[in-house]
């Protein structure tokens, strides 16, 4: 068959068309179901960041089985702290309502270095009127104690002048930091 | 009942002799039994599946609400414009923020979503400033390199800004970091190509490169938390209350009140015009 004077015009344009449709096909199959809902983003996005796992519950959770030290807690000078900061996450103790495993306690030195995270006054970037600095060991020389001596062998920890309160009241010595 | 009608009842007062009951009637005895083994050890094989499913979904209304006016009701994106504010003259770097982030997101060694820099000025106005491990681990020891007399020192902790005009989502090449109605700098991370423009663009370099997913990550102000009613977890462990976080369009919200106030108010890099979201009070001009 002869081509006609403008078959090349045809072909142009029929590509042109073949290309607009495949274009828009693939447009369609690859674009992401809910993008542009909101913008140029996948609006399922904020959903499934939404839906991420809580980690960390409150110290409500906590005390709904541990009363006795939350009660403490509550009433002392850490009261403001997590008990997740020191124990770990609720997720990792309690999954489906039930327990799957036990969170650390800390003993001996990992207490001391716990304690002087927020207490150490060597550290003077602290704003004295936020926190209670105490410099070490020179407060276990002051009260007169051995310098291996951890900070939980005088205070409890979860209310930490409560044990000293307490002595004082006894005692009747007056306090010295 | 025939059973007990076979049983010699030896007992005046209406009390089974134990004996005679065992020797008159063995096998219900023992039918007894085995029904008791065999149903006791079933309810030990199959689980109890009432209820279990149902439970989760609402586990967290026992936790007490943080944010008011966000649970039990339809969550309208558009009418939320949160702010976070840092109170450096509260911050002790204790770095409780660090881990609790840490561990919410388990975030892998050597990346921070956030972060508590020391600042150290001396006399001469020199500026020293570190963070060991991001302060994860707490600040132990002072900087024993630094001789002189120190006239200022202080902790600044760092995260998202959540800028209002964000130049990581504009650069991004596959819409895959972006602002949410609710002014929220989300990443999505089945979306990112992990070319790491974002990283490079954050004024305050608050993203980084996951090393397992390759993808870009970064502080999120923990939306998922928020959209439950929680405060993000840095806010909430916090023991200082050194980090507010807050719904501005509350006007009872603490940090509404906040920006509200005399204090010295500022944001971080002012001049690079991101107008960040997250506000600092008390923070020194050296503080960048």
């Amino acid at each position: 068959m002869e081509s006609s004077y403008n078959s090349h015009v045809k072909r142009i344009i029929g590509g042109i068309v073949i290309a607009a449709v495949l274009g828009f096909l693939a447009k369609v199959v690859m674009t992401p179901e809910s993008f542009g809902v909101y913008g140029h983003y996948r609006a399922d996005a904020i959903i499934e960041e939404a839906d991420r796992e809580i980690r960390h519950w409150t110290n409500a959770s906590c005390s709904s089985c541990h009363a006795h030290e939350a009660n403490r807690h509550s009433k002392g000078n850490h009261k403001t702290i997590s008990c997740e900061f020191c124990h770990g996450t609720y997720a990792d103790h309690i999954a489906d309502g039930k327990k799957v495993k036990t969170l650390p306690v800390m003993t001996g030195d990992e207490i001391k270095t716990l304690c002087l995270r927020c207490h150490n006054k060597a550290i003077e970037a602290r704003p004295e009127d936020v926190i209670k600095t105490v410099a070490m060991p020179d407060h276990l020389k002051k009260q007169n104690v051995k310098e291996t001596h951890t900070c939980n062998q005088c205070h409890y920890v979860h209310a930490p002048l409560e044990y000293i309160n307490q002595a004082i009241k006894i005692t009747g010595i007056k306090e010295t930091i | 009942m025939s059973r007990t009608d076979k049983t010699p009842n030896a007992v005046s007062g209406g009390v089974p002799d134990m004996a005679t009951e065992l020797n008159g009637d063995r096998r219900a005895f023992i039918k007894k039994v085995l029904k008791g083994a065999i149903g006791g050890s079933l309810l030990l094989v199959i689980p109890l599946e009432a209820g279990v499913g149902e439970k989760q979904e609402n586990d967290f209304d026992k936790i007490p609400e943080q944010i008011p006016g966000i649970r039990g009701q339809e969550y309208d994106m558009s009418s939320r414009q949160f702010a976070f504010v840092v109170d450096i003259t509260r911050c002790i770097g204790c770095g409780s923020c660090c881990v609790a982030d840490k561990r919410e997101y388990n975030v892998p060694d050597g990346n921070y979503r956030t972060w508590v820099e020391r600042y150290v000025k001396d006399f001469d106005d020199n500026v020293y400033v570190d963070s060991p491990k991001g302060g994860v681990e707490g600040y132990q020891e002072p900087r024993p390199e630094l001789k002189g007399k120190i006239r200022d020192t202080f902790f600044v902790p760092k995260l998202c800004n959540m800028c209002k005009k964000p130049s990581c989502v504009q650069v991004c090449p596959v819409g895959a970091t972006f602002k949410s109605p609710d002014g929220f700098i989300l990443v999505d991370s089945k979306r990112c190509v992990g070319c790491g423009y974002c990283i490079q663009a954050c004024p305050y370099s608050a993203r980084f490169l996951h090393p397992v997913t390759r993808t870009a990550e970064k502080c999120t102000w923990c939306y998922h938390r928020v959209r439950k009613g929680l405060l993000p977890v840095c806010v909430h462990v916090c023991p200082t209350k050194a980090r507010k976080f807050g719904d501005m369009n509350d006007k009872k919200s603490e940090v509404y009140k906040i920006l509200r106030s005399h204090d010295v108010i500022t944001v971080l890099k002012k001049d690079m015009g991101n107008a960040p979201s997250l506000y600092y009070k008390g923070v020194r001009r050296e503080v960048v």
